[in-house]
């Protein structure tokens, strides 16, 4: 199973897995809108024949008021491609890119209250927190888990500038 | 100047405010100005097409047409005028004539920079790219201090090849940007620069270029993998195999990492899936597989580096790899196992391997709990014993072993009868073995053992839906549609579900309802509308961003749309619907009865009485040729707000007057896009041969024998153009001459 990068071209496949798979779902402008904003955070994996078999559509959060983050919009992995680790896989080069590129903080995702077997993923898997529940999030009057993983080590926190400050010292 | 045109100061100073509003949005303030100075002036030709602007936004159209157009005709040479009657054609988006009218906006005022932007955008939709570079340059000359303008301008070059001008663009707006800190939109628009200098062709250029600019670079993967791809086209081995080993640590799942260090280690096609079918030499293939093996040892997790091996290897070195392969996958219970092994089968000795390694296992593990008699390792779980008659079991449906598969999964049920995986598998078989209805059954029990997944359900809907039940499968479809949505079929079509639209066109298609089938084939045809559309708002939001590599993708994505395997499934189904439609033999009132019972008959021909009358009004009074265009395009915006569908049977599809020219809408999107598709030519020449063109049938028949000369169809059609020829011999010499010679190279 190839793991890369989402282009454009990927678009209308991950739609259609999101369609198969899961009960939010988006029209080609929001995946566009992903991709031609963030294009670096969103990873396809596809089968020899090149066909998509799961992906993570993601964004950042930009808001004044919050350090930035990193956001999960959407991940699905076809039931038939499961416990090939494809979704943790996933997952790590999109956080990896959120911090690398975007210097984000933490990554943040919403979960069905309902779904345990995407709680038991996003928790025991993909270690997130439980952040907190937010009321009638789903159109359909369902709660979702707010949750989020830490990013960043607290301990070494280094503001971006210094280190590209560094970087082009070198470089020179 | 109209003198017409010159307001009083007081009202002068309220259009100015009517415009301030139209740019905030603030519709329903404008629509009220707008009145105050008609009141006194019901000739001013610019407030009366501002009226109408805001009465469009105000989803009132058909006034806003109105308003617009008297407006126009007091004041003809007003720019105002022209630039609000291209907005209003651009949101219906009838580009043409909107372009149409910005093109003589600007004959009235040349510079006005909002009518430029317009018609920049308006361009770039269209792909009128010379165009777009003298609007572009025309803005920048305006207002050199606007980044976007530059880059726009840059892009405009890009687009047509003019790599040179592109860089150059580029330069002159980055000189003033020297001091720019490290941000996101600065680094994305120097890896823009760096894609100029690689699609210009100068990769030393390009690789310089990335040292240069890399402490500015947000985006550390992308300027490494560009910086390794470069290295290997410069021959620079050692540094490619570093810079590759590198984006491997980051990344060992990727294929493109992968090949890219067998590319560096020689082997050219590393880059091509088929390198396998290449007769590698005894040390080709060890050198090739050590490469693997030690990926292998330092990313243990790595799949590919487990996976693509079995590619490479032969004979004994490849039953030792597929066994250590397959017994830890089955031993984890991989679903996915079968669907990865079966590409090797192309080789009929792996094929014997693997066959002879999982009968093997099934053996053993029924008998002593182990994958091997030898029984060395620790008894394994009863759930590998489970995958490994649910592999045996899809082994043998590829080999339509139909009976043999059935009861190797009976045999997994039996052993484990909740797992949802056996009974998708099991309905697989069944549709293999032509039993559908069986198949459908099947699928649905296995919805039933886990309601709260998507995915089966979409399965077990699809599955009935090729048993032609359509009630049941929108039935299931709806416990994970939108409640609020009116339908499951509505909530499916507004979230652009290309599977379903597809799936029932051919359920309609077989049960004879070709009005439905269309429908829903034209369902698919405006998803690919709204897909082209969707990208308008990018062309401005993108510069401001500067993900201006991602845009370049973006726009030949949309280019390329049509090539989709969506599209040309659903063109696959409207041309034979169209086909079957053309021959049909029509009564003597042009209806198509062949399908019909007897009720229906007295149906189509009651409302076939009524179109008719209808349209004899519509000649009566028939619009200027405009209006028809306006008219057509009105039902879009309609179907956002009142989701009631005028015609859920698709009956206008039916009541085309020429059923081919319907089909060749289709075909010629393919024809641009997808020429080395098989399906274009075959379908071009059902059309072509219909319509007594011999020539383009005899093109299409060619080209289709060019891609697959060994294509049942196409040997059909070979005689079938014969036949044609023969009956309707053409009279002009030359074309007899060319069919000859042609006819010559493919039979």
């Amino acid at each position: 199973m190839n793991i890369r990068q989402a282009t454009p071209e990927d678009l209308m496949s991950m739609q259609n897995s999101n369609l198969l798979n899961l009960p939010e779902n988006y029209q080609m402008k929001y995946y566009l809108y992903h991709a031609l904003s963030w294009p670096q955070l969103s990873y396809v994996a596809e089968d020899h024949k090149g066909r998509i078999v799961g992906y993570v559509l993601a964004k950042m959060e930009e808001e004044p008021t919050d350090v930035p983050h990193g956001h999960i919009t959407s991940l699905a992995v076809l039931r038939t491609y499961r416990r090939l680790g494809l979704a943790e896989k996933l997952m790590t080069q999109s956080q990896k890119q959120m911090v690398e590129v975007f210097g984000a903080h933490y990554c943040s995702l919403h979960v069905r209250k309902t779904n345990r077997a995407a709680l038991s993923l996003y928790k025991d898997t993909l270690t997130f927190n439980v952040d907190g529940i937010e009321k009638k999030y789903y159109a359909d009057g369902e709660d979702a888990y707010a949750m989020r993983k830490n990013l960043i080590d607290t301990k070494k926190v280094v503001p971006r500038g210094v280190v590209e400050e560094i970087n082009t010292a070198v470089a020179h | 100047m109209n003198a017409k045109r010159e307001l009083p100061a007081k009202e002068n100073a309220i259009f100015k405010n009517i415009l301030r509003n139209y740019e905030h949005k603030q519709y329903k303030k404008g629509l009220k100005l707008a009145d105050t100075i008609l009141k006194k002036f019901p000739e001013h030709g610019e407030t009366l097409a501002m009226k109408g602007l805001f009465l469009n936004n105000l989803e009132k159209k058909e006034e806003g047409y109105e308003f617009v157009k008297k407006g126009l005709r007091y004041d003809l040479t007003s720019h105002i005028c022209w630039h609000v009657f291209g907005l209003l054609y651009r949101s219906d988006k009838n580009y043409e004539e909107a372009a149409k009218c910005y093109t003589h906006a600007l004959k009235y005022n040349k510079n006005d920079m909002q009518i430029l932007r317009d018609f920049a955008l308006l361009q770039t939709q269209m792909r009128h790219y010379d165009a777009l570079i003298e609007t572009r340059t025309q803005m920048l000359q305006q207002k050199p201090t606007n980044p976007p303008f530059w880059v726009g301008l840059a892009i405009a070059y890009q687009l047509v090849g003019k790599y040179d001008l592109a860089i150059q663009t580029l330069e002159a707006h980055e000189s003033a940007l020297r001091e720019m800190p490290v941000n996101f939109e600065h680094s994305e628009l120097l890896m823009y620069h760096n894609r100029l200098l690689e699609e210009k062709g100068d990769i030393q250029a390009a690789l310089e270029h990335l040292n240069t600019i890399e402490p500015k670079v947000c985006d550390k993967r992308a300027l490494k993998e560009k910086r390794a791809q470069f290295l290997l086209k410069l021959n620079r081995s050692e540094e490619a195999e570093k810079a590759y080993r590198q984006l491997i640590s980051e990344n060992p799942d990727s294929y493109a990492y992968i090949r890219g260090l067998i590319a560096v280690k020689g082997f050219d096609s590393g880059m091509k899936e088929d390198l396998s079918l290449h007769d590698l030499t005894a040390e080709q293939q060890s050198t090739m597989l050590g490469i693997f093996d030690d990926i292998q040892k330092d990313y243990p997790r790595s799949n590919a580096a487990r996976n693509l091996p079995l590619n490479y290897a032969k004979g004994e070195n490849f039953r030792n790899r597929a066994d250590v392969y397959m017994q830890t996958a089955l031993r984890k219970g991989v679903p996915s196992l079968f669907v990865d092994i079966k590409r090797l089968y192309t080789n009929a000795e792996k094929e014997r391997i693997v066959e002879e390694l999982v009968t093997g296992y099934a053996k053993s593990l029924e008998e002593n709990g182990h994958f091997n008699e030898d029984g060395t390792q620790a008894i394994e779980p009863p759930t590998a014993y489970l995958w490994t008659l649910y592999f045996l079991a899809q082994h043998y449906d590829k080999q339509r072993k139909t009976d043999l598969a059935l009861q190797t999964i009976d045999k997994a049920i039996e052993h484990t009868p909740t797992l949802v995986e056996l009974y998708m598998t099991k309905g697989r078989i069944l549709k293999h073995g032509g039993k559908i209805e069986a198949a459908a059954r099947v699928m649905n029990e296995a919805r039933e053992l886990d309601l709260q997944d998507r995915f089966i359900n979409s399965k077990s809907a699809k599955y009935y839906i090729r048993d032609d039940k359509i009630a049941e499968a929108e039935k299931i479809l709806g416990l994970f549609t939108r409640p609020d949505a009116a339908s499951p079929l509505q909530d499916l079509t507004d979230m652009q579900c290309m599977w379903f639209a597809l799936e029932e066109g051919d359920s309609y298609q077989r049960q004879g309802k070709l009005g439905k089938a269309l429908k829903r084939y034209h369902t698919v045809d405006k998803f690919f509308a709204d897909y082209f559309d969707d990208q308008f708002d990018f062309h401005t939001y993108c510069l401001r961003k500067t993900t201006l590599r991602s845009y370049i993708d973006s726009l030949q994505f949309e280019d390329n749309l049509k090539s989709s395997a969506y599209y040309i499934r659903a063109a696959n189904g409207a041309v034979k619907a169209y086909m079957t439609l053309a021959d049909i033999p029509k009564t003597a009132n042009g209806m198509d009865e062949a399908n019909m019972t007897e009720a229906e008959k007295k149906k189509a021909r009651n409302k076939a009485r009524k179109a008719e009358l209808k349209a004899q009004k519509d000649k009566e009074n028939k619009p200027p040729k405009k209006e028809q265009v306006k008219e057509e395009a009105a039902p879009k915006k309609a179907d956002v707000k009142k989701p009631t569908d005028e015609d859920p049977d698709g009956e206008k599809y039916l009541k085309t007057q020429d059923p081919l020219a319907s089909a060749l809408e289709w075909i010629h999107p393919l024809e641009q896009l997808a020429p080395k598709v098989i399906d274009t030519h075959l379908l071009g020449f059902e059309v072509y041969l219909r319509k007594g063109s011999l020539l383009l049938a005899l093109k299409a028949l060619v080209n289709s024998h060019k891609i697959d000369k060994n294509n049942g169809q196409v040997a059909k059609n070979v005689t079938r153009f014969k036949e044609a020829v023969k009956a309707h011999p053409p009279t002009n010499e030359d074309v007899k001459a060319v069919i000859e010679s042609q006819l010559a190279t493919i039979s």
